[in-house]
């Protein structure tokens, strides 16, 4: 963390966001059982008990995705970032976890930090990712195999990246939504939502 | 040592020897041929003893040498030994110096010591200096201490009496604690006893308390024996009412039998009865629509009467309009030309809605004109009255200005009379020639009034006459305007409600348009929520590797070996329906290729080998008995002399070992009841004897074979 106790930059908050959805991921990933358990270890953040994969192509995909969204986040370009779960069998979408990001775009051109505690943004982030946690008891049992996409809403006018293409927004028909919380580091602003398709059942 | 030197020593005279005895068949060799010339011999001999010489010098040599060797053995020993007690020597000397100088580094310290002992006596020599000037000084102190504890015993005595008054107290009260333990002694005792008793107690309520388990193990015991004898009670009731029953079951059963028959019949019945009832349906439905059919009828009829009467009243209509109404094209230009009508009619009505309004313009602006009138005839009357005070003020000054004038001239006139023409009378007919003059200017001034009082009069009555003419022109217009006032009203009236209406619709749009707005922007967040964007600033990326279309490949590639497989599969299935030949070599084939996608179960593997043991065991199996049945038909050729072949189902054929020709045989025919019957053959025919003999006479086919075996062989043998 290059911020300071008392404030937070842009930078430090790019880098907490970024961390953010790191172990956001790993724990949607470990909750939805997209990967096997036994290929996550678990790791202490945010003074609680995470998991994190093990697997190494996975890890090196994360690591991609997460160190360009830190610099999309520092140039505040980047307005949402979605993790789409997909049926391999039926190719449907069966879950989208939506994270809006608003970025404070006054913070690139004034450089000087916003008076917020790392402590009470933790604490934001740390009930964040426990709603993610409990939202398992009321999203529908995935039964077939699945795989996860991350997608990011950028802005038009930025430059495309190698090894990155345009996509989809691979949006669900016939979804529910459920908002969850959200947090601020006070230059970016994450709400997360969690959206899936209606069962047959009901 | 000795012993080696010995065995050396022997050792050279051993050789010594054999070399002599070598030496000496060598001399008696050279001896015998060389007897010729003494020349020779002589040199032989000189050679010889050069050759004694030497080999007793070289005898010498290798003594002295062993000599040697053993000088320089004893010698080595010596000096080993010399050098081990020197080594000895100068360890031993080594270890002396290091003593030395132990003991050298012993006497420092001691002189060291010494010195600090030395040291350490002349500081003790100090301090016992001192210490005895302490001590002198503690004498004293002591002798004070003294005096003091002679005080202090003084006080220590009388102490001493207190505590001896205190100890005779202490004693009583000792007797006073001794009278106490007694009492508590008795105490205790008495408590042991209650203790005693207590446990007594307790171990009657144990018992009491084991007895009352069992007393409700008792309770309960009954309570259970109770209950089965309830039981018992009612299986005794139901024993009683089941025999009732049974009593009752043949009648049951007669009625059972009787119910069977009724239920059958009433079974016929209930079909019959379902097969009226749907005739019956059909037949209602068919009224339905018979039905349905008369009131369409009926209805029909109806129409058409009042399509008739229509009709006529059309006709009528024609004929009493007098206008050309006989079709519907004929109305249509009639309300054409109505309508036109009406156009013109409210263009007329509109024209003179105009009309009104122009009048109502023009009526207000009478009203203006006729308000600013009466303001105006206001105004000159209000002139008039001043006009009026005015004159009335001026006839008072004029009646007033007479009286004075009259007064002044009975003044003068009694001025005139008493003094008559006196001094005073120029003064006098100045004074009144001026008054004169006055009269004569107000009397001007008077008849200018009055002409204008006149000429304001006249005015006046020209402004009645005005204003008389404007309230005629208002009547006028008044009347006008009421007739104009319905329409314009309703005219109005019109307006206001239209206007009204169109504020009503478009409050309506706007609340419309208000809710159609909540409801786009509910949607819009809805598809915000989805995932939904804005294609125009926001792009979507991912990346190109990532893990869904790794996963998807991965599934692809993974259904593509399956399908292989599967087709392999059924190429496999469909050879192994197709028969039983081609299996093994293709079997042998496929086998292989499918051993890398899927192995064969064990079970497979298992029947095949139990198939394969089973095939081996036929095969061996087939092979002993042909081996045996061949064994069997060469053993009954030769001992029977006949070679058995089964030409068709129950024929055998019989060839006999001395048949003249390969085709002479017999045929028989084995029965249905078993016996064996001889057909005719061409060598059969040649045998009409012996069937007739042995067959047909003797009824043996034994004996028939063995004679025909007879008759051939000597017909063999005889040739």
């Amino acid at each position: 963390m290059t911020s300071t106790l008392k404030g937070i930059t842009l930078k430090g908050s790019a880098e907490l966001v970024a961390d953010f959805f790191s172990f956001g991921i790993n724990s949607i990933l470990y909750q939805r059982g997209i990967y096997p358990p036994e290929t996550f270890t678990r790791v202490t953040h945010y003074d609680m008990i995470l998991q994190q994969t093990t697997d190494p192509n996975l890890k090196n995909y994360l690591t991609d995705v997460v160190s360009q969204l830190k610099e999309w986040l520092f140039e505040c370009t980047v307005q949402k970032l979605v993790l789409v779960i997909t049926s391999l069998e039926t190719n449907d979408v069966l879950e989208r976890w939506q994270f809006d990001i608003e970025c404070d775009k006054s913070a690139k051109e004034s450089s000087a930090p916003r008076e917020k505690s790392i402590k009470t943004i933790q604490d934001e982030i740390r009930s964040v990712i426990r709603q993610v946690t409990a939202t398992v008891t009321f999203l529908p049992l995935l039964e077939t195999p699945c795989a996860f996409d991350l997608l990011v809403y950028t802005d038009k006018d930025m430059v495309v990246p190698e090894k990155w293409v345009e996509s989809g927004p691979q949006i669900i028909e016939q979804s529910e939504e459920v908002r969850l919380r959200s947090f601020t580091t006070s230059i970016h602003k994450v709400n997360s939502m969690v959206a899936y398709r209606k069962t047959d059942s009901f | 040592m000795d012993l080696e030197d010995d065995t050396t020593v022997l050792t050279t005279l051993k050789s010594f020897n054999s070399f002599i005895s070598r030496t000496e068949p060598q001399q008696r060799l050279t001896e015998r041929p060389g007897s010729g010339t003494l020349q020779g011999q002589y040199k032989r001999s000189m050679e010889l003893l050069e050759a004694a010489d030497r080999l007793n010098s070289t005898n010498r040599y290798l003594q002295l040498d062993q000599e040697k060797k053993q000088m320089e053995l004893s010698h080595k020993r010596a000096r080993f030994e010399l050098e081990k007690t020197a080594s000895d020597r100068t360890r031993a000397l080594e270890h002396e110096v290091d003593r030395n100088q132990e003991l050298l580094t012993q006497i420092k310290k001691l002189k060291e010591r010494e010195s600090e002992m030395e040291r350490n006596l002349t500081e003790k020599g100090d301090a016992n200096r001192a210490l005895w000037k302490n001590l002198e000084a503690l004498n004293k102190k002591l002798e004070d201490r003294d005096g003091r504890l002679s005080s202090a015993n003084q006080t220590v005595s009388t102490l001493k009496d207190e505590v001896r008054e205190l100890k005779q107290k202490i004693q009583n009260q000792d007797c006073t604690i001794c009278a106490q333990t007694l009492e508590n002694q008795e105490l205790q005792e008495q408590l042991d006893l209650q203790r005693r008793k207590y446990q007594d107690v307790s171990q009657l309520y144990q018992s009491l308390q084991a007895t009352q388990s069992t007393c409700s193990d008792h309770v309960i015991k009954i309570k259970e024996l109770e209950r089965r004898l309830a039981l018992q009670e009612q299986d005794v009731a139901i024993m009683k009412t089941v025999k009732s029953e049974l009593a009752r079951v043949p009648g049951m059963e007669k009625e059972l039998k009787n119910l069977r028959g009724d239920n059958s019949f009433l079974r016929e019945s209930r079909e019959n009865c379902s097969l009226l009832k749907e005739e019956v349906e059909g037949l209602r439905k068919k009224l339905e629509r018979m039905e349905k059919m008369k009131e369409d009828l009926v209805n029909m009829e109806l129409e058409k009467n009042r399509m008739a009467e229509k009709l006529q009243a059309w006709e009528n209509l024609g004929q009493s309009t007098g206008l050309n109404i006989r079709k519907p094209e004929d109305l249509s230009r009639e309300v054409i030309q109505i309508q036109q009508r009406e156009f013109a009619l409210k263009e007329q009505n509109y024209t003179l809605n105009s009309r009104v309004r122009s009048a109502e313009r023009s009526h207000s602006d009478v009203c203006a004109e006729l308000s600013e009138q009466r303001g105006k005839t206001l105004e000159e009357k209000k002139k008039r009255e001043l006009q009026d005070t005015l004159v009335r003020r001026l006839q008072k000054r004029l009646m007033l200005l007479n009286k004075e004038r009259d007064g002044m001239r009975a003044i003068l006139e009694s001025y005139d009379s008493e003094l008559g023409s006196t001094e005073y009378s120029p003064q006098l007919s100045k004074r009144l020639k001026e008054a004169e003059d006055v009269l004569q200017r107000t009397q001007n001034h008077n008849v200018e009034l009055e002409a204008e009082l006149n000429k304001t009069h006249k005015e006046m009555g020209t402004l009645k006459l005005q204003l008389q003419t404007v309230e005629l022109e208002l009547e006028s217009v008044k009347k006008q305007h009421a007739a104009n006032a319905d329409s314009s009203c309703s005219a109005t009236k019109e307006e206001l409600s239209i206007l009204r209406q169109k504020i009503e619709d478009l409050e309506a749009d706007r609340q419309r348009l208000e809710e159609q707005n909540n409801n786009l922007e509910m949607r819009l967040e809805r598809h915000n929520l989805q995932g939904d964007y804005d294609p125009l600033k926001t792009r979507v990326l991912h990346l190109k590797m990532n893990p869904t279309s790794v996963a998807k490949q991965q599934r692809q590639q993974e259904m593509e070996t399956i399908q292989e497989e599967v087709t392999r599969l059924r190429e496999l299935v469909r050879s192994l329906q197709d028969g039983g030949s081609l299996v093994q070599s293709q079997d042998d084939s496929i086998v292989p290729n499918l051993g890398l996608g899927l192995p064969p179960s064990k079970e497979v593997l298992d029947l095949r080998k139990q198939m394969e043991s089973s095939e081996l065991k036929n095969q061996r199996l087939k092979e002993v008995f042909q081996r045996k049945i061949q064994e069997f038909r060469t053993v009954c050729y030769i001992l029977t002399g006949y070679q058995m072949d089964i030409t068709t189902e129950n024929q055998y054929r019989l060839t006999s070992v001395y048949a003249e020709h390969m085709d002479d045989s017999l045929l028989f025919k084995k029965g249905s009841n078993g016996s064996m019957q001889l057909m005719e053959t061409e060598f059969s025919k040649t045998l009409g004897e012996m069937v007739s003999l042995h067959l047909h006479h003797q009824k043996s086919i034994p004996a028939f074979l063995s004679a025909v075996t007879l008759d051939l062989f000597s017909r063999q043998t005889t040739i």
